[in-house]
């Protein structure tokens, strides 16, 4: 547990002691320091005896699912993959699981409306990736105390911060650029959004279904022409249990079925066509389908393939 | 007294003499914006320029930066090395060849006339020239490095160092620094001097009989897709080319999402068409030859097929004399002045 208070209230001290000590003469240093140490003691010790923190953690943990089994990755013909069949009767396996979460929102019972780190890919996105347990757990930090009733997400990453600007979020790149992630689109300078691979039906053929936005242009500039697919979703997930955060810290569960890629909204029968050649990308009305299953359309549906499987306060 | 007086006039002039030639040098390290020559009849400048106007530093830092082998991860491979200047900034090859022989998914684009482009790249995914240089650098089949690590290796170069404090005031190397003067040299390519400017200019040039000829079939059965002074008119087409296999391609339905842009390319310019063998999105014709040959013989179909094409039985009928005649025409476009550079 953090205690922001106490933590800001010790800061402050040791600031202000520093910019003191030069004006002091040397004779009352000592007898200064000693008293603002002094001073520093009985705040912490205050503070620790009305143990109340302004924030606390929250953990999200996302469950990847095909309806309610957890999937497990396979190659082809991988006796442990886990199996599952579409809509249209197709039996499929992933090799490969990736997505980005961003722009991340807790909303209080009152409405009031927390943003964790909404512009800045740092601090506030993740590149959940199947194959690595520890992406499937992302921590906010210092979320502030109360009850929340809802959380929005985006599942990929908002247009204005989708440029692959190494400069500026040197750490999501560098996430998103390693070789065992590859989560950058480099001809369209924007990342990849999520990366699905696998093999269908008994001659285990490979399918391939990269989505990611290729906007280019600045709307409302007369000048500019706005060109390209929009492949961020935004996502709301109401809370059925309130989410308390205080002296706790809640856990959040988010279940994800990728049964909805093939059989959401959009039916979607994988063929030679787009299974191999070309990728799934490149017909982007087809990605747009794939993206709405998983996403929803951003209007009506707002969840697409996510739901609240549990909240641990 | 005589000898504080002596004394301060000789501070006085120790000092003046040196703001004097404090005061030359900062005059000749000035940057200021070069003469920016729009040939007659060209099209309107891209948006972009005016935000980023080639300065004399700019434009002289973008052109070494241009050259600049560490901006490839195994330090190789410059821009130049596909945009080679003696090919119109082409490379000769089908594909463009990048770091360690990895080849690319597509033909190199010569460089000329950017700042007139409205679209850039064969799918027209770039809007603004600005935007472009990084892709090159992060491309796993390019030069695939990343932007910090290309600031890392020259960030202590004195030479760029002094380049940099001359175009933009400091020698502070930031990605968005490096991108700007790149493309203000770049918008310095502009090519307009060759055989068929002069003709028209009446500077006393004359066609062959040939070239007159290829001229008028050009105007003919060319000209409705290579339009107005930069010889194309930006639209994207399915021609009914050969098709590139690779899985990544689909011409420019990659970046628009619409079925009806499947591998649809931008109209090539057709200026200096004759340094920049071989042709199309991934180098499937060697000669200009047989591109007229392939539209002689027909297309490819497709339900996007281009409707000039579909309207003409998918082909572009022409004889041989006719073929000889407009590649005539096409080599009177190209810019010795220009391939120099």
């Amino acid at each position: 547990m953090k205690k922001i208070k106490n933590d800001l209230t010790l800061s402050a001290v040791s600031t202000k002691n520093k910019n003191r000590m030069s004006v002091c003469f040397p004779s009352s240093r000592l007898l200064r320091l000693f008293q603002l140490m002094l001073i520093a003691l009985v705040m912490a010790a205050c503070s620790k005896d009305n143990d109340k923190p302004v924030a606390n953690n929250i953990s999200l943990h996302f469950n990847n699912t095909f309806k309610n089994s957890s999937i497990v990755l396979g190659e082809a013909d991988s006796p442990t993959a886990t199996a599952n069949t579409s809509a249209n009767g197709q039996v499929h396996h992933f090799s490969e699981l990736k997505y980005v979460i961003s722009n991340i929102r807790l909303v209080k019972i009152d409405g009031t409306e927390i943003p964790y780190h909404v512009n800045d890919l740092d601090k506030g996105a993740t590149v959940v990736n199947q194959a690595k347990l520890s992406t499937l757990d992302y921590m906010l930090a210092d979320v502030p105390v109360g009850e929340y009733k809802q959380i929005k997400f985006g599942f990929g990453i908002k247009q204005g911060l989708n440029t692959l600007d190494q400069f500026r979020f040197p750490i999501f790149y560098g996430i998103a650029e390693a070789n065992d992630t590859e989560m950058m689109w480099q001809w369209a300078t924007g990342y990849r959004f999520a990366k699905i691979e696998g093999f269908y039906e008994s001659d285990q053929k490979k399918f391939t279904i990269h989505t990611g936005s290729t906007l280019n242009g600045k709307a409302g500039q007369p000048d500019t022409y706005v060109q390209g697919v929009d492949a961020y979703r935004d996502i709301t997930l109401d809370l059925n249990t309130a989410l308390v955060v205080g002296g706790n810290k809640p856990e959040i569960t988010i279940k994800a079925d990728f049964d909805k890629l093939f059989s959401g909204k959009n039916k979607i029968t994988i063929d030679a066509k787009y299974a191999t050649a070309p990728q799934q990308h490149e017909g982007m009305e087809v990605m747009v389908e794939y993206v709405n299953n998983m996403g929803g359309d951003g209007q009506e549906d707002r969840s697409g393939m996510f739901s609240i499987q549990k909240i641990e306060n | 007294m005589i000898k504080t007086i002596s004394g301060i006039l000789f501070t006085w002039l120790l000092l003046s003499s040196c703001s004097k030639e404090d005061n030359s040098v900062s005059n000749n390290n000035k940057n200021f914006e070069i003469p920016f020559f729009i040939p007659a009849d060209f099209p309107a400048l891209n948006h972009a320029v005016k935000s980023n106007k080639p300065t004399k530093y700019g434009v002289e830092l973008g052109e070494k930066l241009f050259h600049e082998k560490r901006f490839s991860g195994n330090n190789t491979i410059s821009c130049a090395s596909c945009h080679n200047p003696s090919l119109a900034f082409s490379d000769g090859k089908m594909q463009a060849i990048g770091i360690d022989d990895r080849v690319g998914l597509r033909n190199t684009p010569p460089l000329q006339n950017l700042a007139f482009m409205k679209f850039y790249n064969w799918d027209g995914n770039i809007l603004e020239l600005e935007k472009q240089p990084l892709v090159p650098i992060i491309t796993h089949e390019e030069m695939n490095s990343s932007i910090l690590e290309v600031i890392s290796k020259i960030r202590d170069d004195s030479d760029y160092k002094d380049l940099f404090k001359k175009a933009f005031g400091d020698s502070d190397i930031t990605p968005d620094r490096i991108y700007k003067s790149l493309v203000q040299y770049e918008y310095t390519l502009v090519s307009a001097n060759s055989k068929y400017d002069k003709v028209k200019r009446n500077e006393g040039d004359k066609f062959t009989d040939a070239e007159e000829r290829g001229y008028m079939l050009f105007k003919q059965k060319c000209a409705s897709c290579h339009a107005t002074e930069l010889f194309t008119d930006q639209s994207f087409r399915n021609i009914g080319f050969p098709l590139n296999k690779n899985i990544e391609e689909a011409g420019r339905a990659r970046v628009t999402g619409v079925s009806g842009d499947y591998m649809a390319f931008r109209v090539p310019s057709l200026r200096n068409a004759a340094y920049t063998a071989p042709y199309g999105s991934f180098g499937q014709f060697p000669t200009l030859r047989s591109v007229l040959d392939y539209f002689d013989n027909g297309v490819l179909a497709a339900d996007n097929l281009d409707p000039i094409l579909q309207a003409n039985g998918n082909r572009i009928p022409l004889s041989e004399q006719e073929k000889e005649d407009i590649i005539s025409f096409i080599h009177t476009l190209s810019d010795s002045t220009f391939i120099r550079k």
